[in-house]
């Protein structure tokens, strides 16, 4: 299962700047762990000790939110992580 | 009252349009905006407003022109700089389209004045760049009925939402909370200048829509917007019965100001250094583990002057390096203000790293205490 994961601007320096990244996995917590394999730390900003997804985060697949980790995410889905901004 | 003849003209370009008309025009000239930051967001906003003849805008902003300010806050200009914003701005504007009225409140929006202050107007839009006064002007509008058209903004990426209470999310349905210290200011991470321009003007455009009533408002619909893929998206928000402000059970019942960013998030492990128990500290380093110094200011910044021995890593690049700072002795950060340096300790002691240390005051301290010919670059 491939997918296209959007990576928020405050994140993108897990991502060495890139915008969008490939994921793998069936379920959104299965995409999470293929991105901590490859950029180390970025789960963590995502979701807290108890996989509960941070409340300045939001996790969307295409254009549905994300309420459980265990949502399924099809070949060819878009997951949007979004970040609360803080600049004016 | 009818439009004026120089008001005909002025607004030419709106009265030929049938969606505002006469009608449309009158309820802007009638309709009192209050915009809340007079930065870059709140610049574009300001003037799109007043040449659009809202007539009466209020800016609300304690800063003063800062140079740094002049590559994205349009409203300013080079002789500007030092000036109190709101008095800078609020020139501008009149100079822009006399016929409305422009009030300047320089001050700080806290708890105890923001209903006050939002009471006299209409509409509100969000521009401020601080995390904690965007709950405090959310949940003012909550509490007083009042619309409020929010962006916000970061490097090449933004964000916009208008939030109409009793129809749809507010802010703090769309995210509950914000981890103070986490999520970067435009200062320390940098921001495309064109972009809060943008946003600015997505929300001119939202707020001239609702007074005027027509088309359809960004309720409950988050537009996020990438500068450099040039894209923009549009993701639902719904609102949350658990909201603490507009659910259905509120535990927010009255304005309440947000600690300060930082210190709220602040861990008890965080050690805090005074420049003399640094220098004390990097003076007996001989006989004990050597403190690693991690210098998180921008890289020009670092190159006008850093600590002997001190590892220049800018704050935006820490998270990724911090696992493997952990095993490296105790890392105390250094910044100009301090401010940087404690976020940083925020950021490692999540990342597992024990007990982290910055210098408070940061460099700008080091150099009134211990090194007067310390030179400490602008941020």
């Amino acid at each position: 299962m491939s997918c296209t994961v959007r990576i928020p601007s405050p994140l993108r320096s897990y991502t060495g700047g890139a915008v969008t990244v490939a994921g793998e996995g069936g379920t959104v917590a299965a995409v999470l762990d293929d991105l901590e394999r490859r950029f180390g730390g970025i789960r963590f900003r995502v979701v807290d000790e108890q996989d509960r997804i941070r409340p300045h985060i939001r996790l969307y697949v295409n254009t549905s939110e994300v309420q459980a980790l265990s949502q399924p995410v099809r070949s060819g889905d878009t997951v949007h992580v979004i970040c609360a901004l803080s600049g004016g | 009252m009818a439009l004026s003849a120089a008001e005909l003209s002025r607004y030419q370009r709106h009265l030929a349009l049938p969606e505002l008309g006469k009608t449309g025009q009158e309820l802007l000239r009638a309709a009192r905006v209050l915009v809340v930051g007079a930065g870059g967001l709140g610049s574009p906003a300001a003037l799109y407003l007043a040449a659009a003849g809202v007539g009466r805008l209020g800016l609300a902003d304690c800063d003063r022109v800062e140079l740094s300010n002049l590559q994205r806050q349009v409203l300013f200009d080079s002789g500007d700089v030092g000036r109190p914003k709101t008095e800078a701005a609020r020139e501008r504007l009149l100079a822009l389209n006399p016929e409305i009225a422009v009030h300047a409140h320089a001050l700080t929006l806290r708890a105890d004045n923001v209903l006050e202050l939002f009471r006299d107007y209409d509409l509100v839009l969000d521009g401020t760049d601080r995390l904690g006064t965007r709950y405090v002007v959310n949940d003012a509008c909550v509490l007083l009925g009042k619309p409020l058209v929010t962006a916000a903004i970061h490097r090449f990426e933004g964000h916009a939402l208008t939030c109409l209470p009793g129809r749809g999310p507010c802010y703090r349905c769309l995210f509950p909370a914000a981890e103070a210290g986490v999520v970067a200011s435009c200062a320390e991470a940098g921001v495309l200048g064109v972009l809060p321009g943008v946003l600015g003007a997505i929300q001119a455009t939202e707020a001239i829509k609702i007074i005027t009533g027509i088309g359809e408002p960004l309720v409950g619909r988050l537009l996020t917007y990438d500068a450099l893929e040039m894209r923009f998206w549009e993701l639902p928000v719904a609102r949350r019965k658990d909201c603490a402000v507009c659910g259905e059970h509120p535990t927010i019942t009255k304005p309440e100001d947000a600690e300060p960013p930082c210190e709220a998030a602040t861990p008890s492990s965080v050690r805090r250094l005074s420049p003399t128990a640094l220098r004390e500290l990097l003076a007996s380093a001989r006989d004990r583990p050597v403190p690693l110094l991690i210098d998180v200011r921008e890289p020009h910044e670092f190159r006008t002057r850093h600590l002997p021995g001190a590892r220049n890593i800018p704050l935006r690049d820490l998270e990724p390096q911090l696992r493997v700072l952990a095993g490296q002795g105790m890392p105390v950060f250094l910044c100009r203000s301090g401010r940087r340096s404690l976020a940083a300790c925020v950021l490692a002691v999540q990342a597992g790293v024990a007990e982290p240390a910055h210098l408070e005051g940061g460099l700008l301290a080091w150099a009134a205490e211990v090194d007067a010919a310390f030179e400490v670059a602008a941020g």
